[in-house]
């Protein structure tokens, strides 16, 4: 039942052409990032500021596929699936699912064109699960600037986009490694102590994305 | 199905939309919804659809399978109307579409887009999927508006047929579709609560008592057979 409401918003996400939009910024960020070949060492530095940056690709992507569905239609799927609960959970899904295929592009593409030299297996397992992180933060921001909680779209837009800024600016704080670590993990890549710190970024990086997902929920009871 | 002591608004400051509302749905019943604009008739239809949770109260004994057929059906997909009917079965495990398509005479409809539909074949597309998997509880939102006649005509006998087969069908209509539709029974959303209209050979008398006697007073018109409805 959940499944088959994720393929159908998956099938009217991909059909609607929305998903262009965070698949273009998503070439556009790994054009920048790999616009001159990352030489040996840095790649795990490369993978943290991409997991970072496309933060706000993974939102955009997640607003974007939740928003396809017409409010009528949500009731409707609603019902059809025996309740909000299955609707919520099947839309998130369907905005991770989108989420891991942006995220696989962006580990594996670097993996053939951007790195120098292709790196250990450590620093690409390291590299996979900052994306993930990086999913995590994003689809939460994504699903709490989507329509049934911002109707209208420039303050939506203005609250994807000034949310993610704002998600960068207080992690560089002193309250930063209790918040999202973004700007922490960008850090501990580039001086090399990335292996040991992860669990304490990821960590607080969940706990919060858990908490913006509750919020959402929260807000939807009110909002079907 | 009952709504006990059911209270609802869209925000904590929000007024109230409905206010300790009761109402028991049997199996069978054919329940017509009306009340003006804004009266928090489409807000009813939510909370028994399960698409809102009450603020206050509770709904309880809401058959598994709901079906629900909005105002307004929305086209903007992009989707055939058999791929999306075929989606919605899916959704629903349902067999497949069934005959619904033939019954609301929709055949020739279903390999053209949704988005190019009329108001009243769009209409028909969101009455398929709500009858799709055989609903315990059917919801239909002014399921009459734009509909040809032929399909005027038929929407009562398919709304028989679930009622027959145990299942409470909601109709918000105010179109008069339902017209003497024998068995029905009127309700209307008035001032945040649900009044019941009269039934076809019934009258309403409104008996205002002391409210210290009013349990003492219902008590003794229930042993006497007759419908009470206490609001204070």
């Amino acid at each position: 039942m959940i499944f088959a409401l994720v393929r159908f918003k998956l099938a009217a996400y991909a059909r609607s052409h929305r998903l262009f939009q965070p698949a273009i910024g998503l070439l556009v960020m790994l054009g920048i990032f790999y616009a001159g070949r990352v030489p040996p060492g840095q790649e795990l530095s490369a993978y943290a500021d991409s997991a970072g940056l496309l933060i706000v690709v993974f939102a955009w992507a997640a607003r974007s596929l939740l928003d396809t569905e017409p409010p009528a239609q949500r009731l409707i799927s609603l019902t059809a699936a025996g309740g909000p609960g299955r609707e919520l959970t099947a839309g998130l899904l369907a905005c991770l699912a989108v989420n891991a295929g942006l995220a696989g592009l962006a580990v594996l593409a670097p993996l053939a064109l951007g790195f120098a030299v292709v790196p250990g297996g450590e620093v690409i397992g390291q590299g996979i699960v900052l994306h993930l992180l990086g999913i995590a933060a994003g689809t939460a921001l994504g699903a709490l600037t989507s329509k049934p909680v911002f109707p209208s779209p420039a303050g939506s837009m203005l609250a994807l986009f000034g949310g993610y800024v704002g998600l960068l600016l207080v992690s560089v704080t002193p309250a930063g490694p209790l918040l999202v670590p973004v700007i922490g993990w960008m850090r501990a890549a580039g001086d090399g102590t990335l292996g040991g710190a992860l669990p304490s970024l990821a960590v607080p990086t969940v706990v919060w994305s858990g908490v913006a997902i509750a919020v959402y929920v929260r807000l939807r009871r009110t909002s079907p | 199905m009952r709504l006990s002591n059911m209270s609802f608004r869209y925000s904590r400051r929000g007024p109230w939309v409905l206010d300790e509302v009761e109402l028991e749905l049997g199996p069978g019943e054919v329940v017509e919804v009306t009340g003006r604009n804004g009266a928090g008739k489409s807000t009813l239809l939510r909370l028994l659809a399960g698409a809102l949770r009450p603020t206050k109260g509770s709904v309880t004994g809401r058959p598994r399978v709901v079906g629900y057929a909005p105002e307004v059906f929305p086209t903007e997909q992009p989707f055939t109307v058999a791929a999306y009917l075929a989606a919605m079965a899916r959704v629903r495990r349902a067999a497949g579409v069934g005959d619904w398509p033939e019954r609301l005479g929709m055949t020739h409809l279903l390999d053209r887009p949704l988005g190019d539909l009329s108001k009243g074949s769009a209409h028909k597309v969101g009455l398929a999927q709500a009858l799709l998997a055989s609903p315990g509880l059917i919801i239909l939102d002014e399921p009459f508006a734009g509909l040809d006649t032929q399909t005027r005509t038929e929407l009562p006998l398919i709304i028989g047929e679930v009622a027959d087969a145990g299942g409470i069908v909601v109709v918000s209509d105010h179109q008069g579709g339902l017209g003497e539709f024998t068995g029905r029974r009127p309700i209307s959303v008035v001032e945040q609560r649900i009044v019941e209209e009269a039934h076809a050979g019934t009258s309403t008398l409104r008996i205002v008592v002391d409210s210290a006697q009013a349990a003492e007073v219902a008590a003794k018109l229930r042993a006497d057979g007759y419908e009470v409805h206490v609001s204070s």
